[in-house]
């Protein structure tokens, strides 16, 4: 009877090729759920649909009830927020690729009065000291890199967090920092992609795809 | 002062001294020279007496189709030039060429010149063909940077729409810098007129008998006219580009070679 999110997709492709079948998933507010599969089954594919982003199956996609087709692509996106396998943060300091987001039209009406506050508590738990945000983005680190991503989304307090194997390219360590701040920080529902064992023991449920069908498994610890 | 064909014929001997030098270095460039004199010449004496025709005609209808083959030939010319190859480029190229010198042309005619008659051929077609030449390298070389700066930066683009960037949000970066390099290198030009060279009209004007006072007069009239007609097309056709360039989820579509 949810209706956060339902995902209904009777095929879903890659280009031309078929890879997943019978998707009818239905997911809850602040659920976390994390995608398994060996490469190529159509994990990124999945997670790309649910912000607009894939077009490439036959369903539909109902967020609030209202097909995410019928929502402007931007507002969506605003709400569901993908982060990427590798963070592109762009020329300037780490404060003007926080600014920039913020500044993107469907933000705007958002009430941001606290914003300095919470940009502070963000990097505080992601383990940055606040001498990073007058830092160079291009002249950070990966795991940096990827913090920052996180902060400039967690900013923007979306509904939906979707990660694309956001730790893939970090150390345990680093990983687990972000893991941790995640689970910590935000509220909302997470859907993410991640092959980190450090990640596979702490979400509620997960989904399996293997030979073309989605196995959903609330029995994750 | 008029040339004599003997004249003109001892102006081509000039081109011995390319050719002597092409020999000395075994280059194989007289052939080319030869084509590219003969084809400048042919051309030139046909447009040369189809302008004398339609000056001294100097009828309002003639003119105004003259002008409709310029900008068809400017468009045509300009989509061969391009890179892209895309069936929705031809009437973007239209709009873009057509629209700034639709703006331009009269305000130059009517406000600035105010010739008699209005649309007097002496004054439209030379006018017209700066504006149309300019505007025409210009916008190829604004699409040309807009798409490549475009294909060189996808994961930018796509971060900017994962962040909830409407479209015009996340092309606004590569759209400036695709105008910024279009019309930085003229900004630098004009300001060097002077200074550096002799821009042709002014030349031509002033050695067909006009004084240079009122040669500099129209030279400063027409950068004004080429500069606003060459921002206005480049904005015009990536404007238009882009909101072709993508689908309704701001995603970009298939379709280039």
């Amino acid at each position: 009877m949810s209706d956060f999110l339902h995902i209904k997709i009777s095929r879903l492709f890659y280009q031309d090729k078929h890879l997943v079948s019978d998707i009818d998933l239905e997911v809850q507010k602040g659920e976390r759920i994390l995608i398994v599969g060996a490469t190529g089954t159509g994990k990124s594919s999945l997670l790309n649909t649910l912000n607009l982003m894939n077009q490439n199956y036959n369903g539909e996609i109902l967020f609030e009830s209202k097909a995410i087709t019928q929502y402007h692509p931007h507002v969506l996106r605003s709400r569901i927020v993908m982060v990427m396998q590798e963070p592109w943060l762009g020329e300037g300091t780490v404060q003007d690729v926080l600014d920039e987001a913020l500044a993107y039209h469907a933000i705007k009406h958002k009430d941001l009065s606290d914003r300095d506050r919470q940009i502070r508590g963000l990097m505080k738990s992601f383990q940055l000291s606040e001498d990073y945000l007058s830092k160079k983005a291009d002249q950070l680190s990966g795991g940096e890199k990827q913090r920052i991503a996180l902060i400039r989304v967690l900013q923007l307090r979306p509904e939906i967090l979707l990660l694309d194997e956001i730790s893939s390219a970090l150390d345990q360590k680093t990983s687990g920092i972000i893991s941790d701040c995640i689970f910590q920080n935000f509220p909302g529902t997470v859907i993410a992609i991640s092959h980190d064992p450090l990640w596979h023991d702490r979400w509620q449920r997960s989904w399996i795809i293997s030979d073309g069908i989605i196995k959903d498994n609330r029995e994750a610890k | 002062m008029d040339i004599s064909y003997y004249g003109l014929l001892y102006a081509l001997l000039l081109l011995l001294i390319p050719i002597a030098i092409f020999i000395q270095l075994r280059l194989k460039l007289i052939k080319q020279l030869s084509i590219s004199f003969s084809r400048m010449i042919v051309q030139l004496a046909i447009i040369g007496l189809w302008l004398q025709f339609l000056l001294d005609q100097d009828q309002i209808a003639l003119t105004l189709i003259w002008v409709a083959v310029m900008l068809s030939n400017a468009v045509f010319t300009l989509r061969g030039r391009l890179k892209i190859k895309r069936k929705i480029l031809l009437p973007i190229l239209f709009a873009a060429l057509g629209a700034s010198t639709l703006v331009i042309m009269p305000w130059i005619l009517f406000v600035v010149i105010r010739p008699e008659p209005l649309l007097s051929a002496k004054f439209v077609i030379p006018i017209y063909g700066m504006v149309l030449g300019n505007s025409m390298n210009s916008c190829a070389l604004a699409l040309e940077r807009f798409e490549s700066n475009l294909s060189d930066n996808w994961k930018a683009y796509y971060t900017r729409l994962s962040l909830g960037a409407s479209l015009w949000e996340a092309a606004l970066p590569t759209f400036r810098k695709a105008i910024h390099a279009s019309l930085l290198p003229q900004l630098l030009t004009i300001a060097s007129m002077g200074v550096v060279s002799l821009p042709g009209m002014m030349t031509g004007q002033i050695l067909g008998g006009s004084s240079a006072l009122v040669a500099i007069k129209y030279q400063m009239m027409v950068m004004a006219a080429i500069f606003s007609a060459v921002t206005l097309a480049d904005f015009l056709a990536i404007r238009l580009y882009l909101a072709r360039r993508f689908d309704k989820y701001y995603l970009p579509l298939a379709g280039i070679k």
